[in-house]
């Protein structure tokens, strides 16, 4: 399918839907705002459990069902805690490939756009010259034909506004191509950041992975503590 | 007001159907179809006559829809080009450092601290069952300096984010620019465009008349001149400045079968003829329209006559053949065969009073 501006205007409808398509589905993906409050929430949530758990658990004997309740809580609450934050960082990926793909579009059609804009350019050269040549042949007919001095003036001003519109498009050719490679570095910015977000998002797994494990140690060593403390006790009666 | 409608939509009807049909082909096309209606019409307008006014007249009729198709097509660029140009006026979406707590790193440090101390003050002890406990310990010790080097490698991630982040917004305030600037020119080629629609038309009507000036009777013949290149003296002058040929009103005329112009009552068929003698004109119009509300006899007919005048417009008195009395006006249409009729009528009870339209000469 043809998007640039030369192509039929059904065909330019079906590109211009498509580049509004891909805008919606930017602005219509989940509410980022609230996704990462509820990451900030739940942070907020664990950081209020996982600061003290140690304090806690000091005063609790080691086989009081508080103690490993206790471990267990803040595990929860720090993977509730991760489970937002992927969720959030999963949504700010999601829109952001939609926005690099909507500016890989805008490249492929400015790219076509400065195609036109340099053929525009070539227009107006070709208009400039058509009437340069009837400014001449009319300046011959003139001396013929002295009532011709009204429309030869007429022509010289038509011939002045063709060649600033020649200006402009020239102006617009040579800007096109330099804005085309702007926008061709921008969609790089665009592709660095997807990546930059990919590796967060990793990092954040990671990291998550690592959580879990160490609340499991943490888990594992509750339970030694209560299983030793239930070994001396054994020992201790079996003496009496 | 009338005859502008009807000499526009003409070239609104050619121009509609080009913009329909494609974009910049469409106004090139059209440019072609001009530039081939024009073809030495200045070279030859020193020494041309009615020729060159109808092709004067074409050849405006084709600027005009060139330049209505190719702004048509420039408008429609500028609304496309800005519609998918919004992407570069928001900024680009990106993860807040916010959504994570920042003590999470020194909580874990904390956590490292307190275990490994834990670990030293049972270094000694050799009892099995502290011994256990600490190797528990170790495990979370190991668990959490792995946990530690995670979250230094994502809060590197998050800087990596920040740092393109920044990148991203610097290009893409600059590339918005730009493209402001794309847009800008953009729209002032458009209005460039659309002031040279008008000054073609007036450039051709002003060449049409000039060429006239010379056409009327002069007060003594000009020598032929042969060609553009063999320069002439001055054409004489003639007194009827502005007088349009008498070929351009004389003549049979008739309504076009399909795609007729006209305002009003429509017309079903028209029959026109048109005679001179010695500057008088006189003439006959027989015709039909379709029946409308009021009107239960939609035939009209009726003679003219009067004296040509220096004007583009003519005016005759008319009288139909039920003695009504009226005006007619004939007008030179935007092409040499094209002739607009303007008439109207006394008082004529279930019967056509006015009609206006284009004919076409036979």
């Amino acid at each position: 399918m043809k998007c640039g501006l030369g192509g039929v205007p059904t065909v330019a409808f079906l590109c211009a839907a498509l580049f509004s398509c891909a805008a919606v589905r930017a602005q219509d993906g989940p509410d980022l705002a609230a996704l990462e409050q509820t990451a900030q929430k739940r942070g907020l949530e664990w950081e209020a459990l996982a600061k003290d758990m140690n304090d806690r658990v000091a005063r609790i004997l080691p086989c009081d069902p508080r103690a490993l309740a206790a471990v267990n809580e803040v595990s929860q609450a720090s993977e509730a805690r991760l489970a937002a934050l992927a969720d959030y960082l999963r949504a700010v990926s999601s829109q952001a490939f939609a926005e690099t793909a909507a500016a890989r579009n805008l490249l492929s059609a400015e790219e076509k756009r400065a195609v036109e804009a340099s053929l525009e350019r070539a227009d107006a050269g070709q208009e400039q010259t058509a009437v340069d040549t009837q400014s001449d042949a009319l300046a011959l007919s003139v001396k013929q034909r002295t009532s011709l001095e009204v429309p030869q003036k007429l022509l010289g001003q038509i011939a002045e506004m063709i060649r600033q519109r020649a200006t402009s498009t020239e102006q617009q050719a040579a800007g096109a191509d330099a804005a085309v490679a702007l926008l061709r570095d921008l969609v790089a910015k665009f592709e660095a950041r997807d990546v930059a977000l990919r590796e967060e998002f990793a990092a954040s797994e990671a990291e998550r992975a690592r959580w879990n494990g160490y609340y499991a140690a943490r888990r594992a060593r509750a339970q030694i503590e209560c299983s030793i403390t239930q070994i001396g006790a054994t020992r201790r009666q079996g003496k009496q | 007001m009338t005859r502008c409608r009807l000499l526009s939509a003409l070239a609104c009807c050619a121009t509609a159907i080009l913009v329909g049909q494609t974009g910049r082909d469409a106004y090139r096309q059209a440019y072609t179809v001009w530039q081939q209606a024009q073809a030495n019409l200045e070279r030859d307008a020193g020494t041309g006559g009615a020729s060159q006014v109808a092709q004067a007249d074409r050849s405006a009729a084709a600027a005009t829809t060139f330049e209505a198709t190719r702004t048509a097509y420039f408008k429609s660029a500028t609304e496309e080009v800005a519609q998918r140009r919004k992407l570069l006026r928001t900024a680009a979406v990106r993860s807040s450092p916010d959504a994570i707590p920042p003590a999470v790193g020194d909580l874990a440090s904390s956590e490292l601290q307190t275990v490994t101390r834990a670990i030293n003050k049972f270094a000694t002890d050799k009892d099995p069952a502290i011994q256990q406990v600490r190797q528990s310990m170790e495990r979370e010790r190991v668990a959490l300096a792995a946990l530690i080097d995670t979250i230094q490698a994502r809060q590197k991630t998050v800087a990596g984010i920040s740092a393109a982040a920044a990148d991203l917004e610097q290009a893409r305030t600059k590339t918005a620019a730009a493209f402001d600037q794309q847009s800008s020119l953009l729209s002032q080629t458009v209005a460039q465009m659309e002031r040279e629609g008008p000054a073609w038309s007036g450039y051709y009507e002003r060449l049409a008349q000039a060429i006239q000036t010379v056409n009327a009777p002069a007060p003594e013949p000009a020598p032929p001149v042969a060609i553009s290149t063999n320069i002439a003296p001055e054409a004489p002058r003639d007194e009827s400045a502005g007088r349009i040929p008498l070929v351009r009103y004389v003549g049979e005329w008739t309504y076009p079968v399909t795609n007729g112009i006209f305002h009003g009552t429509p017309p079903v068929a028209m029959q026109l003829e048109v005679h001179e003698n010695n500057g008088h004109a006189g003439g006959t119009l027989v015709g039909r329209f379709k029946p409308t509300a009021g009107v239960t006899d939609p035939v009209v007919q009726f003679t003219f006559d009067g004296d040509f005048s220096a004007t583009p417009t003519q005016k005759f008195n008319l009288m139909t053949n039920d003695g009504t009395t009226g005006t007619i006006e004939l007008i030179p249409g935007p092409a040499f065969n094209l002739l607009e009729v303007n008439f109207q009528t006394g008082l004529r009870p279930n019967k056509i009073r006015n009609g206006n339209f284009i004919l076409v000469k036979k």
